[in-house]
């Protein structure tokens, strides 16, 4: 552990900046303090861990070794699907489970089961529970769902592209092809998921029907930061060290790796399936705050801006993806919901509403070309003042040197 | 005031007396001649009055006919003549029975509305249906056919074969020819007269045809204990592939061959209604949601009679297995149904090759547009490595040429020819700066393009969505795109994909011709071979990438139009294609023309093949395809024309 955060002196900056940032939103927040930050705002705060929770594993499985999956998000709506299942499930029953005590004759298990799939199906005009739906009633296999699925969906898929060697842009748009034909196959009603209706009611946890919403939100926002803590920790574990370098070295050079004798596809896979889990998890936990998932969420563009978070935060640093998750979701909510004060050019009203979108992506073509290390490559100018290193860094430019070279 | 009072006069004195001129016509006298069996029609006594009509050969005896038999025909006891009369307010307006001109009014009082009965309508309907044959206005006769295919019945094979010989329409009168098959098909007298009009209609295809032949198979199904003998049976049902065991069942209480089954929910309702003491039959209330325990209390219920029994899962099978299922024909002759069954094999199969051509042409048609939105990204792709995710936005770009062009120029046909040059000339634009001004610091860096490419395309897209709003734009193509090219009576494919499909053909040689035997196609495929030899050799890769994403994003404005021809105009309309395009260059093989058709074609028919077997679904045969190119790719990396040797770089 010493090690790790030796290596990774990043480590108890984060972990401090984080703690710091829970006891203040704690303290301001409507159930446990003065109420300055009222409880949307709370839960918007938690799903803004979660993303930087998943951006973190997509710098991964991009900054560190190279694999530009355009499918990470795929993986996140997976998670949130299996924990919307129970959520739902688990909620619907109760609700029927209350109406159908006032009978005169107590119901059969059937009978309750019967009327809870009438209850979720009957937007999509089913009223029978598909097979996918076998487990919802126990959250111990929901839960184990939330990985499980994500996992096997990334070890499978992974398999089959790093084994045919497929690399660079190909697995990109092999990635973006997955989690559309996902996507439309949410779309289907037959599906089984609801169409594109999706699941709702999820902040409604069940079991939980006397607690305020206050109380919940300010629960999974503490939730969400530990989860990330945790994935913090995780993955600096996984960039440093021997693995750590091996990853990189893929993502630098794969075929000298390969001719060094690693096993580079099972690396790679490795990579794949754990960011995908780690995804799968933060979706799990940012679904119950949003309240509603649907296959729009698992599309190709979300994907996409998963990557553009990263590339803005920085690649190749675990703070450059959450600076850039945090920064860019929360500008996105502030442009979009109206809060940015609109510029009147005299013979134009510029409306944020309708031009972030256009500063987005023309901001982020700066990003790309004028700064490919992103907002974390100012850190990198604040630390280099601090302890100029003649070394060159780590990135992930061709220049890239080997550890102990760079530490020399 | 002067002018009103005038008119009022006029109106009385019209009203007062009976139509003042006596209409004169020979129609008027034939029925003059039959006035008693007009007035008051009996089914027998028309035959004679619809003989004369028709022996007569007048020009408003369909009309006279329809109006007859639909209660407009007035008797005026002034004059004794009969009008058509229609009700304004406490008058009738009249019109002569000859000409239809208006005549005058008549107070209800001194008409007499005739009215046929149900008998005689028929019988005048079959009449009218001759008259209607041999309409001279073709749409009259069209509607005839129409509603004679739409409930044919034996009566009416006999005027439908007198008005073939005079129908001067080739088209209609082949039609007339097949319906008259049809009817004598089904109403024919003797087996063989019906077995050789059968045979006749093998070699249709046309629905009315189809139609006709299932009506003659139609066949109901019935329930018996042992199969009986002389019924025309037209097959058993098994239980299980056939009929599931719960409808078989639920047959069997239909025709009340077994006892109705207790639902569930008339157990609850029982059970519901026998409480006593909180508990029913001796079983408390508390344990009835074990379902054993509720089966237990109902059969002491129906034991005391209080309830019918349950009918056991065993009773309904050992019911089910006592019974035989079958179908029948309605028609009791075998022969005929067989020779129908075997006519409509032959028909089916022969509809089925039409379906499959049917589904080729919509899939070179896919595949063409497919070509024509990826063969752009194909060029810039393979010549330049370099993945350009706005391309789709080139796409949105010219279709919204397209959209400025129309709203200037108003001639569709006019604007269509100005818009496809200014498109491909506003995307190429495009595409040279986008090159100039980002492409160009990436080159070494091809991930970093597709990002870079991805923000200039959400930008884009938010732009067009300023400047255009969000609601569809309309992309209106000309008239002589606006038809379809039928085939037969199952192929038929619209013009504006025929038109497509040459547009995407004129490209594919234009880029060959480019591409081989141009002094830009060598320095081109030079470049994308060798980019340093090509330099040195002093071709100046700077210039040839230009000119090369600038052509890719050219012909992406071309295919803009195109597309937006057909859907319409958002500016979502190039994120729906990005995808797809990718996939067809990346199924294709990169940097080869060859390819994306390749990949293009086999998208297409891949995705039309798929939605042949469920056509409802569209978005599963999307599905379904990706999960098959994400296969495709394990077997070939490289796409289905891989560059070997030094051409394919790497």
């Amino acid at each position: 552990m010493r090690a790790l955060v030796r290596s990774n002196p990043s480590i108890l900056w984060f972990l401090g900046l984080l703690a710091a940032f829970c006891l203040g939103v704690t303290f301001l927040a409507e159930a446990t303090g003065t109420g300055a930050i009222s409880t949307s705002f709370v839960k918007t705060l938690g799903k803004t861990l979660c993303l930087c929770l998943v951006a973190i594993a997509m710098d991964v499985v991009w900054g560190y070794c190279g694999i530009l999956s355009l499918g990470h998000m795929a993986f996140f709506g997976l998670g949130g699907y299996a924990i919307g299942m129970w959520l739902m499930y688990a909620r619907t029953e109760i609700i029927v489970s209350a109406s159908l005590a006032s009978a005169a004759i107590p119901p059969t298990p059937q009978e309750v089961e019967d009327a809870i799939a009438s209850q979720i199906f009957g937007v999509v005009g089913a009223s029978e529970f598909p097979w996918l739906w076998a487990f919802a009633d126990s959250l111990v296999l929901q839960l184990a769902m939330v990985v499980l699925v994500p996992g096997l969906l990334a070890l499978v898929f992974g398999w089959l592209a790093f084994r045919s060697r497929v690399t660079g842009v190909y697995l990109s748009i092999l990635t973006q092809a997955m989690t559309l034909a996902l996507s439309l196959y949410l779309f289907q009603n037959a599906s089984g998921l609801r169409g594109n209706n999706g699941l709702s009611g999820l902040q409604n946890i069940p079991g939980l029907g006397g607690v305020p919403q206050s109380v919940v939100s300010i629960a999974f926002f503490w939730v969400s930061a530990v989860a990330l803590a945790l994935g913090y920790l995780l993955f600096a574990w996984v960039v440093s060290g021997k693995m750590g370098s091996v990853v990189r070295g893929i993502r630098d050079n794969e075929a000298r790796v390969r001719f060094l004798g690693y096993h580079v596809e099972g690396f790679k896979l490795f990579v794949f399936t754990l960011t995908a889990i780690v995804a799968g998890l933060a979706g799990a936990l940012y679904y119950p705050q949003a309240g509603i998932i649907n296959p729009a969420e698992i599309a190709p563009i979300a994907s996409i801006y998963l990557a553009v978070w990263v590339a803005i935060g920085g690649r190749g640093r675990l703070y450059g993806a959450v600076i850039g998750a945090a920064s860019v979701s929360l500008l996105s909510s502030w442009f979009t919901g109206g809060g940015a004060p609109d510029i009147d050019l005299g013979f134009y009203e510029i409306q944020w509403t309708d031009w972030w979108l256009v500063l987005l992506g023309l901001s982020f073509v700066a990003v790309t070309l004028y700064a490919p290390k992103g907002i974390g490559g100012l850190i990198d100018l604040v630390a280099e003042r601090r302890a100029p290193s003649r070394s060159r860094d780590l990135g992930p430019d061709a220049s890239a040197l080997r550890k102990t070279e760079a530490a020399e | 005031m002067l002018r009103a009072l005038v008119l009022f006069l006029t109106a009385l004195l019209a009203c007062a007396a009976p139509p003042a001129v006596a209409q004169d016509s020979q129609l008027q006298a034939i029925l003059q001649t039959h006035a008693d069996e007009v007035a008051d029609p009996g089914r027998r006594s028309v035959g004679p009055l619809i003989d004369d009509l028709a022996a007569s050969g007048l020009p408003g005896i369909a009309r006279f006919l329809d109006r007859w038999s639909n209660k407009q025909v007035f008797l005026n006891a002034g004059d004794g003549l009969f009008y058509y009369g229609a009700r304004d307010g406490e008058t009738f307006a009249l019109r002569d029975i000859a000409s239809d001109e208006p005549v005058g009014t008549a107070p209800a009082s001194a008409l007499e509305e005739i009215r046929p009965n149900g008998g005689v309508r028929r019988v005048i309907g079959s009449a009218l249906v001759q008259f209607q044959l041999s309409d001279p206005d073709r749409a009259t006769r069209v509607d005839a056919l129409d509603a004679l295919a739409r409930r044919p019945a034996a009566d009416q094979l006999e005027p439908l074969r007198a008005s073939i010989e005079g129908e001067p329409d080739p088209a209609l009168k082949a039609r007339k020819e097949r319906l008259a098959g049809l009817l004598t098909a089904r109403f024919g007298e003797g087996t063989e007269t019906r077995v050789a009009a059968i045979e006749d209609l093998a070699d249709a295809t046309d629905i009315e045809t189809r139609a006709g032949l299932n009506r003659i198979l139609a066949s109901r199904s019935e329930v018996a204990e042992t199969l009986p003998e002389g019924v025309n049976l037209a097959r058993v049902l098994e239980i299980g592939p056939d009929l599931s065991e719960a409808d078989a069942y639920s047959r069997l209480v239909d025709d009340g061959l077994a006892p109705a089954p207790v639902t569930n929910a008339e157990v609850k309702t029982a059970l519901t209604a026998n409480i006593q003491n909180g508990a029913v039959a001796g079983i408390p209330v508390e344990q009835l949601s074990d379902p054993d325990r509720r089966t237990e209390a109902y059969a002491a219920l129906a034991a005391s009679g209080a309830v019918p029994p349950l009918v056991t899962p065993e009773a309904q099978a050992e019911a089910v297995a006592s019974h035989v299922f079958y179908e029948v024909y309605e028609d009791p002759d075998p022969v005929v149904t067989e020779a129908a069954r075997s006519a409509l094999d032959t028909i089916e199969a022969r509809v089925a090759r039409f379906q499959v051509l049917d589904i080729g042409l919509d899939a070179v048609s896919l595949a063409s547009i497919y070509f024509l939105a990826a063969i752009g990204l194909a060029i810039t792709f393979g010549v330049m490595g370099v993945i350009n995710m706005a391309h789709g936005e080139f796409i949105m770009m010219g279709a919204y040429t397209g959209y400025v062009v129309q709203q200037i120029v108003p001639n569709y046909t006019a604007s269509l020819v100005v818009a496809l040059p200014l498109a491909f000339a506003v995307t190429f634009a495009a595409g040279v700066a986008l090159e100039r001004l980002v492409i160009r610091h990436l080159y070494h860096r091809p991930l970093e393009t597709l990002l870079a490419t991805f923000g200039i395309s959400i930008a884009l897209q938010q732009l067009a969505k300023n400047i255009f709003g969000t609601q569809a734009r309309p992309l209106t193509a000309p008239d002589w795109l606006g038809g379809a090219w039928v085939m037969g009576d199952v192929v038929a494919i619209a013009n504006i994909r025929i038109a497509i499909f040459v547009l995407a053909l004129i490209f594919l040689c234009v880029l060959l011709y480019i591409l081989k035997r141009t002094r830009l196609g060598l320095e081109v495929r030079a470049a994308t071979q060798n980019p340093g030899m090509a330099g040195s050799m002093g071709i100046d890769p700077g210039r040839i990438n230009m000119l090369t994403f600038g052509l890719g994003s050219g012909i992406a404005g071309i295919a803009g139009v195109a597309i937006g021809l057909y859907a319409q105009v958002t500016s979502e309309m190039g994120s729906a294609y990005i995808v797809q395009s990718f996939m067809t260059v990346v199924v294709g093989g990169v940097g080869n023309v060859w390819g994306t058709l390749a990949g293009a074609t086999l998208i297409g028919g891949l995705q039309k093949g798929i939605e042949w077997f469920n056509p409802s679904n569209t978005l599963a045969a999307q599905t379904y395809m990706i999960l098959f190119i994400i296969l495709f790719i394990q077997v070939r990396p490289k796409g289905i024309v891989a560059l070997k040797g030094r051409a394919a770089g790497d």
